[in-house]
């Protein structure tokens, strides 16, 4: 399945059926109206405008009320939504859209171009922390008529046909949004969009009442008359309130990984891993590259080794994830970006050649066995971060690496990592996201040097080469090429190890059985479940 | 004072704490024969039941729960040891010198003391934990931050009675300083209820340090029975000894403190046991 082959020759797809898009094409049960949804999400979102806040929990209510251009199979091949259908010419620098007809907002009045000129140029790249840099190279939107919208670009960025879900860039109506100052603006709270569930009621600390659109412009759906999103601090509660069924899906870490274990064994309860094909988080252990002994290439590789990835998998994240030794997620395997061709770190010998490294690299033992001290800054995000800074503190004690453990607040921690690069050993993980350009790049990309930006290249670790095949990656049309490009990006970057990568994580979503056809898109839980019922 | 310890000591309650103290501090002591091995090493598979191998379990990393729980004794009693020590000295400093001087000053000192009791102590703990950053120095410091307040009040009321005693005003008559006085008249004689306050504080002080690590803002390179209790609790279902062990031992420490602590009261204010 190649994502964006064809992409020269112009038409991709064109959507025809409005219903009937069946994902999981389960067989045809007969699907029912009606019911209530409770969804549990940890923890409360700070605002319900998902054009300027990614943060986790928003998406997970607001991509209910907000619908995309596009929607995603589980290959990440775009499918028709708002868009009916699409072309793209000019050698990837012009992209028209052909918007459908009859689609209303929540206030009634109708969807158009304009909105989505709107959307994109007025909020989404200036605003989206995110759509800055998808919508980077779109110069304009043009609307010639109301159901036809022109993306005319600078460069092709194949990477922005993966990002217009309902969930990473919201279609907003102009008539509202247009007013008043977008950063501030009171409908935030108060959205309307087009999507199959219309915002009812926000109860701060308890609940979000979602209502069934009656207007969607899906014939017959949504199936559910309302979803309520419940907010419950604590994790006990929330695993107890699904093994009750007075909820009845929650996903990311609203559940942890080990009562995940005990809830499957529940009959009421099924445990879902699909839905987080667009996300896909890779855990990497970051090098302060430009501090001794980090700088030494040796020393990365040797750390990379002692880390038993089965272990971690097992014992912490409780089966839930995949070892691997690179920054692209298997997940785009099926789009060709990833490759398992790089240097193996996931060896049986690995303390012994890690301890082999070491010693080639200038560090013998010392007396009381060990070689050098090192201070490893622990993720501040919860219980399974701090064991796995524990298990890391034995892995290195083994190959000689004494470490101390340091525990500080999220923005000490993260001031320390990308702006202050006061650190020898950092844990974290970065989300893939729907392309290597959007998620993955920004790791380990000179331009993403940048000091005081989250989550970017932490490790300040580049080179021209490497630099010059993701710029050429960017925006490179034919998926071949890019997929050979990334392979030999993949290839350098694994052997350098700025960063170790030593797994993927699998997230999980706890489902009542009552409930069907909830997860089916890679967004999962940032999707607007239209075709969610209950039995 | 010369039929304390005879009195103290015929208290069976005291005595039975006092025997759990005493094998506390011996665990303590030779924390490093007892369990020759690091605690935090990964010595077995992950949540392996008590069995004469691991006689305690293994936790979620394998981690022997034994060398935990003995090592643990170690961190925890020093914590709350020197924490209370320090809130001690300092409150009582700050008490003597509020009560003996009076006036203006003992309005400054109280204020500066209330504005410390007004904030409720565990999240004030929390809340320096938190600016600090977790480490063994810092728990004491949050921990005796947040303790000193009522020792200062009972010393200062301690001090304001003990004052007007004529063998005082012998004193001043006699010629000798502030600091002789307080040191060498006044504060002797304000000992009892101090050592009974005192001592539940390390009580108190345990109490705060579990609480602390099992919020996960313990100190991480240290472990103490908060810390296990901490790493153990999400998993009391699959592995019951991870939270009951270390939550067993603080539980009967703070026990044998509390006991000790109403010995000593009943001794040192004999008139109030008579009752």
């Amino acid at each position: 399945m190649r994502l964006f082959g064809g992409f020269a020759t112009a038409v991709i797809a064109i959507g025809v059926g409005i219903v009937g898009v069946s994902l999981t094409s389960a067989p045809a049960a007969a699907q029912k109206r009606g019911g209530t949804l409770v969804q549990i999400t940890q923890p409360e979102p700070p605002t319900l405008g998902s054009y300027i806040s990614t943060a986790n929990p928003v998406g997970q209510v607001a991509a209910k009320i907000y619908d995309g251009l596009l929607e995603y199979d589980f290959d990440l091949k775009p499918l028709p939504s708002l868009a009916e259908s699409w072309v793209i010419s000019d050698e990837g620098k012009t992209v028209t859209f052909r918007l459908r007809a009859g689609v209303k907002f929540h206030d009634g009045r109708p969807f158009t171009s304009a909105d989505v000129q709107f959307s994109v140029m007025e909020v989404l790249k200036r605003v989206h922390p995110r759509g800055i840099n998808t919508f980077s190279e779109v110069t304009a939107v043009e609307t010639p008529d109301a159901q036809t919208a022109v993306f005319r670009l600078n460069r092709p960025a194949p990477y922005m046909m993966a990002a217009l879900s309902g969930y990473e860039s919201p279609m907003l109506p102009k008539h509202v949004f247009s007013q008043g100052d977008i950063r501030t603006h009171q409908n935030a709270n108060n959205p309307i969009g087009t999507g199959p569930f219309k915002f009812g009621e926000w109860r701060r600390g308890e609940f979000v009442r979602l209502d069934r659109n009656a207007d969607y412009w899906k014939p017959g759906l949504p199936y559910l008359d309302r979803i309520v999103v419940r907010f419950i601090g604590d994790t006990g509660t929330r695993a107890a309130a699904l093994e009750r069924g007075e909820a009845h899906v929650a996903g990311f870490g609203a559940v942890p990984y080990n009562d995940l274990r005990t809830l499957e064994r529940l009959p009421n309860i099924r445990i879902e891993t699909k839905g987080y094909e667009m996300l896909s988080p890779v855990v990497e252990l970051m090098f302060n590259t430009r501090k001794a002994p980090f700088d030494n290439v040796k020393v990365r590789q040797a750390i990379s080794f002692a880390i038993d990835r089965k272990f971690v998998i097992d014992n912490i994240w409780f089966g839930f994830g995949k070892p691997t030794n690179g920054p692209i997620s298997s997940n785009f395997a099926a789009s060709g970006l990833y490759t398992a061709e790089v240097m193996n770190y996931t060896v049986a010998d690995g303390v012994e050649r890690a301890n082999r490294l070491l010693d080639e690299a200038g560090f013998p033992r010392r007396a009381d066995g060990t070689r050098f001290d090192i201070v490893h800054d622990i993720t501040p995000y919860g219980e399974e971060w701090r064991r796995f800074g524990e298990y890391t503190q034995q892995a290195l004690a083994r190959i000689g690496i004494r470490s101390t453990l340091r525990y500080e607040d999220v923005a000490t921690w993260l001031k320390r990592i990308y702006t202050d690069y006061d650190f020898d050993v950092s844990s974290n993980h970065l989300f893939n996201l729907a392309d290597p350009v959007l998620g993955v790049h920004r790791a380990f990309h000179s331009r993403f040097i940048r000091p005081g930006t989250v989550f970017v290249n932490g490790v300040r670790w580049s080179t021209p080469q490497t630099d010059d095949l993701m710029d050429r990656a960017t925006i490179e049309p034919d998926a071949a090429k890019r997929a050979a490009l990334y392979a030999e990006v993949q290839k350098i970057v694994v052997e350098a190890a700025p960063l170790a990568w030593t797994h993927e994580i699998s997230f999980a979503t706890v489902l009542d059985r009552r409930f069907r056809d909830v997860i089916v898109s890679p967004l999962g839980l940032f999707s607007n479940f239209d075709r969610a019922w209950r039995e | 004072m010369k039929t304390f310890w005879p009195r103290f000591l015929s208290n069976p309650r005291v005595f039975l704490g006092l025997v759990w103290l005493g094998l506390l501090l011996i665990v303590a002591i030779t924390a490093n024969q007892l369990a020759p091995i690091d605690p935090f090493a990964i010595v077995g598979r992950p949540m392996a039941a008590p069995s004469p191998e691991f006689w305690l379990g293994t936790d979620s990393l394998g981690r022997d729960v034994m060398a935990g729980l003995i090592h643990g004794t170690r961190a925890t009693i020093l914590i709350a040891v020197v924490a209370t020590l320090i809130a001690v000295g300092f409150g009582t400093f700050v008490g003597a010198v509020a009560g003996y001087y009076g006036g203006l000053i003992d309005d400054i000192l109280m204020r500066f003391t209330e504005f410390f009791q007004t904030i409720p102590s565990f999240l004030f703990a929390i809340v320096l934990i938190a600016v600090l950053t977790p480490s063994a120095l810092n728990l004491i410091i949050a921990i005796a931050t947040v303790s000193w307040p009522p020792i200062a009040r009972v010393v200062r009321g301690e001090v304001l009675t003990v004052k007007s005693r004529e063998f005082v005003q012998a004193a001043v008559l006699a010629g000798q300083g502030d600091a002789a006085i307080l040191l060498k008249q006044v504060l002797p004689n304000t000992l009892s209820p101090l050592i009974v306050t005192g001592s539940l504080l390390i009580a108190t002080a345990i109490l705060v340090e579990s609480a602390l690590s099992f919020l996960g803002l313990g100190a991480p390179n240290v472990m103490s029975w908060g810390f296990m209790i901490g790493a153990g609790r999400s998993f009391l279902r699959q592995a019951w000894w991870l939270v009951t062990i270390p939550g067993v031992a603080i539980l009967l420490t703070v026990l044998a403190i509390n006991l000790i602590g109403e010995g000593l009261n009943d001794t040192l204010n004999p008139r109030l046991s008579d009752l």
